[in-house]
């Protein structure tokens, strides 16, 4: 079984997102980038079916920059291959287009199974995983866990309202968006990292951008609190009080 | 053949046979030493034979177990005294009329007496007190071990005193009782006695099955060495001659390019830790002081270096080899270590426990194995360069809310380096006590500086858990301003640090003094520029593994605490004997499964055993963190405070304490 693992990197929410304040754009240099979480998950589970039933697994990217270091730890932890996109793109590429150009290296390839996250922060005009599959016309499954792959079959599962969970089958090649792997993402050590950085290559495949209809974002910016908590600061006894003020404030009291 | 010419073939017989079987069964282990990596240990002789002889003569480390110490030197200087016995006893039969002389005689029969009741104290202490350090040692071992030396000692006093009788019949000499040889004397007239010394038959029978009891069990008893902890004989002396001499806080030595951190087979360690592994006598020293093993946790120190030896055996008998971490030591055992090093500090024949256990960890970490807590602080070390996940340019916020700013080492040139760590800068509750030792620092009016987003953590901890790149790379990262900022030395007020920029950064090249805050506390009193008022409160003193045991800096602490006029009491297990707070190694973000009773509780414990002390000091972050928790967890919240040095001397000095609570009463 072949399987593609679709990553992002998106940007780093530790440090508070740079507006421009004046345009209302994102400052995308000004931000650190990681690997998105959900996708993350994707290849976890993709190199668990790897474990289980075997399976050449190639970790794919859209180069928007610092794209090495996410590729060479897929292939620390386990995947076969690294493939690099790469055009005149930037963080800033919409999902659409970004879509697109999966699509198009996909295409022609012969997967059986691609897998990416479910979502990402990022998600302005779709999800990548819905979005591929509908550009080329294959089944897809969002919202996943529990990806197995049987001959050229793959069962996984689904969580519905109301307390159930469906178990579906598909047949290949099928996109899926992953939403938990199995196990917790295993950890690359930064030392084989970088000696997979030395010892192997990445793929680079040259693509371009495709016009896509697409949104127009007037800008960004920081909603204004209507309303905010209040930090009870203090010892017990003083938040206590305070407590009490509270509720005796807005009625709450009895006795 | 006459009998004496059969006693003669028989000693060159079993000799022969049993140094050959010894030769064969050792060479496969000299095979595997060969095949392991480098490491000098030959460099500066000198000292090391000095520092040999005073372990193996002196006891030293022995000692601190009274009982086992003295009975194990009664046995060990049997082994060395009584090798005038295995020459005068071979000798006889080769040189008739060979004789010890008075005086030796003496000694050789007083030793055997002594290791008669060393075996006695032995047998007691195994049978009786049964110490819970012994429990996964090979007890049967330990007891053949025992009989075949009494059966040597009785050997050696059969043949002594039928001696003289069947020398008569067997070498045609005269020899009479010598009272000097005070054993074979007192027997030799029981046999007159009991008329046994008059019968030819038995007399030569008395002294041949002498012989051979005492000869031929010293010769089985090396053939039974190579698959026994008693190779200890050999190896321990050398093991200690060739004890490590490198910083002891270095955990890792300067790696080769192709010679990763990771542990996977016995050809990854350097020859000492495989020469480690048969040397261990499995005394369980190192279990008893082994804070994860107290805990309850399935980590022993011993049973790690067990589990190498065996498995490495198993493999010299051709078996397939096993994978070192995770199967022959679990990652549990790997993963509860708090690296610590009280099991190095125990360790009569200086195995070093803690390199081995990292390495193991390094490679389950490689193949993305670890506590998923501690994955998430790697990867936040990794991003933001620190463990608490939080922006880097966040690091410095500790210094707002001084009055004066703290310098940019970065930017103007300082006399002091400050490296502040990361529980200091980023701990909402250590960062008031950064501000302390900031403002302490000012009252002295010492040039100093930090390197505000300029630091990331150590790397310490990272080495530690096994990322040998991670720390390499938080370390470049520190190092780029290290190298670049003027200052003349640095401080840390974290250990942890302290020990990373001492002994690991060496390595990269960084080679500037490195001193703990309670140093340079103690000269700024001595130099007059902090006068503090005597106190007057009796505290006890917790010493950092980090600050104490591997870098042995004991007496800062004590002297400041001196210095403000502060009663000391020690707790049982203190200096180089102090017991870990159970947060070091990675230990403190890691899940607490199967604790089932924390280190710091324990340590707790300890101190409100001490009468009347109301203050447990500490001189680390870490610590502060632990053992807060641990006062409240012990419900010992009324009884004991946990106070940072620091905050004492605040108090001496007249500066106000900004959290009221802090203040001393």
């Amino acid at each position: 079984m072949r399987i593609a693992v679709l990553l992002k990197s998106v940007p780093d929410l530790i440090e508070d997102i740079p507006i421009d304040e004046e345009s209302g754009e994102i400052l995308y240099d000004e931000m650190s980038y990681i690997p998105s979480e959900w996708d993350d998950q994707a290849l976890e589970e993709a190199l668990l079916i790897k474990e289980e039933s075997g399976a050449e697994v190639t970790a794919i990217t859209v180069d928007t920059g610092e794209s090495d270091t996410m590729l060479f730890t897929a292939l620390a932890k386990g995947a076969d291959h690294g493939v690099k996109l790469v055009g005149d793109f930037d963080p800033s590429l919409p999902n659409r287009q970004r879509a697109h150009i999966f699509s198009q290296y996909l295409g022609p390839q012969s997967f059986d199974l691609v897998l990416s996250g479910v979502q990402a922060i990022d998600d302005i005009d779709g999800q990548i995983p819905g979005l591929v599959a509908g550009i080329l016309g294959w089944p897809h499954a969002s919202v996943v866990t529990e990806v197995r792959a049987h001959d050229n079959r793959v069962i996984f599962r689904q969580e519905y309202a109301g307390g159930l969970v469906a178990e579906i089958k598909v047949s290949t090649p099928a996109v899926i968006g992953v939403q938990a792997a199995r196990k917790p993402p295993r950890y690359a050590s930064i030392a084989k990292v970088r000696q997979i950085a030395k010892s192997s290559q990445l793929e680079e495949v040259e693509m371009s951008i495709q016009e896509v209809p697409s949104l127009e974002i007037l800008r960004f910016y920081k909603p204004i609190a209507s309303g905010h908590a209040e930090m009870i600061d203090g010892d017990v006894d003083e938040a206590v009080d305070r407590i009490i003020e509270i509720l005796q404030e807005h009625n709450l009291m009895r006795g | 053949m006459t009998g004496q010419e059969g006693l003669a073939v028989f000693t060159i017989l079993i000799f022969a046979g049993a140094t050959a079987y010894f030769i064969a069964r050792m060479l496969p282990i000299l095979r595997v030493l060969r095949k392991a990596r480098a490491t000098d240990r030959l460099d500066n002789w000198p000292s090391r034979l000095g520092f040999m002889l005073g372990q193996v003569f002196g006891h030293k480390r022995l000692l601190q177990k009274r009982l086992s110490g003295i009975l194990h030197f009664f046995i060990f200087s049997g082994f060395v005294i009584l090798f005038i016995d295995i020459v005068a006893s071979i000798g006889q039969v080769f040189v008739p009329g060979l004789k010890l002389d008075a005086a030796l005689a003496f000694i050789v029969d007083l030793w055997v007496a002594l290791v008669l009741v060393g075996i006695i104290l032995a047998v007691y202490q195994r049978a009786i007190i049964r110490p819970e350090r012994y429990h996964g040692s090979d007890e049967k071992d330990g007891y053949v071990i025992l009989g075949m030396i009494g059966v040597i000692m009785v050997g050696i006093m059969l043949h002594e005193s039928f001696y003289p009788f069947a020398a008569h019949y067997w070498y045609h000499l005269q020899v009479r009782l010598d009272p000097w040889e005070f054993l074979g004397y007192t027997l030799g007239h029981l046999w007159l006695q009991t008329g046994m010394a008059s019968t030819p038959v038995i007399a030569e029978a008395g002294y041949i099955t002498g012989y051979v009891l005492d000869i031929g069990m010293v010769f089985a008893f090396l053939a039974y060495l190579p698959t026994s902890k008693h190779l200890h004989i050999f190896l321990a002396v050398p093991s200690i001659f060739l004890h490590k001499t490198r910083p002891a806080g270095e955990l890792v030595p300067p790696l080769t390019e192709d010679a990763g951190m990771a542990i996977r087979t016995f050809q990854d360690m350097n020859w000492k830790d495989v020469l480690d592994v048969f040397t261990c006598t499995e005394c369980g020293r190192c279990q008893a002081v082994c804070p994860a093993h107290a805990a309850g946790q399935p980590l022993s120190p011993k049973m790690v270096i067990l589990e190498l030896r065996d498995a490495l055996r198993q493999e010299l008998a051709g078996a397939e080899p096993r994978a070192l971490a995770g199967d022959v030591v679990s990652a549990e055992e790997l993963w509860a270590c708090t690296t610590c090093g009280a099991c190095q500090e125990a360790c009569p024949v200086f195995i070093e426990h803690v390199p081995k256990i990292a390495g193991l960890r390094a490679a389950l970490l490689e193949d993305g194995e670890i506590d998923k807590n501690s994955q998430k602080v790697l990867v936040a070390w990794d991003r933001q360069g620190n463990s608490f996940g939080q922006p880097l340019r966040r690091r410095p916020n500790w210094t707002k809310g001084l009055d004066v700013a703290i310098k940019d080492a970065r930017k103007e040139p300082v006399d002091w380096l400050w490296f502040v760590g990361d529980f200091a800068s980023y701990d909402p509750r250590l960062q008031e006590l950064s501000r302390l030792v900031a403002r302490l620092l000012q009252r002295a009016g010492l040039d100093f500086g930090i390197l505000y987003e300029g630091e990331s953590n150590a790397g310490n901890e990272a080495l530690r858990l096994g990322e040998y790149g991670l720390f390499e790379s938080l370390a470049q990262k520190n190092l780029k301003w290290l190298n670049e900022a003027q200052y003349r030395q640095i401080f840390t007020t974290d250990p942890h640090s302290l020990n990373a920029l001492r002994n690991e950064y060496r390595k990269l090249g960084f080679d500037k003094p490195v001193k703990h805050y309670t140093q340079v506390f103690v000269d700024l009193i001595d130099q007059g520029r902090l006068s503090p008022a005597p106190l007057g409160v009796r505290v006890t003193y917790h010493d950092p593994c980090y600050l104490g045991r591997w870098n042995r800096i004991f007496d800062a602490p004590r002297q400041l605490l001196e210095k403000m006029g502060v009663e000391l009491v020690e707790m049982p297990r203190h200096g180089p004997n102090s017991f870990c707070c159970g947060a070091g190694g990675g230990r403190i973000w890691m899940e607490e499964d199967g604790i089932k009773e924390r280190p710091a509780d324990n340590r707790i414990k300890e101190a409100a055993s001490l009468e009347d002390v109301g203050y447990f000091v500490v001189a680390c972050p870490k610590d502060m963190s632990m053992f807060s928790a641990a006062v409240q967890s012990t419900g010992n919240d009324g009884r004991m405070k946990v106070v940072d040095v620091a905050e004492l001397l605040a108090q001496a000095v007249g500066l106000t304490v900004p959290d009221a609570e802090l203040a001393i009463k």
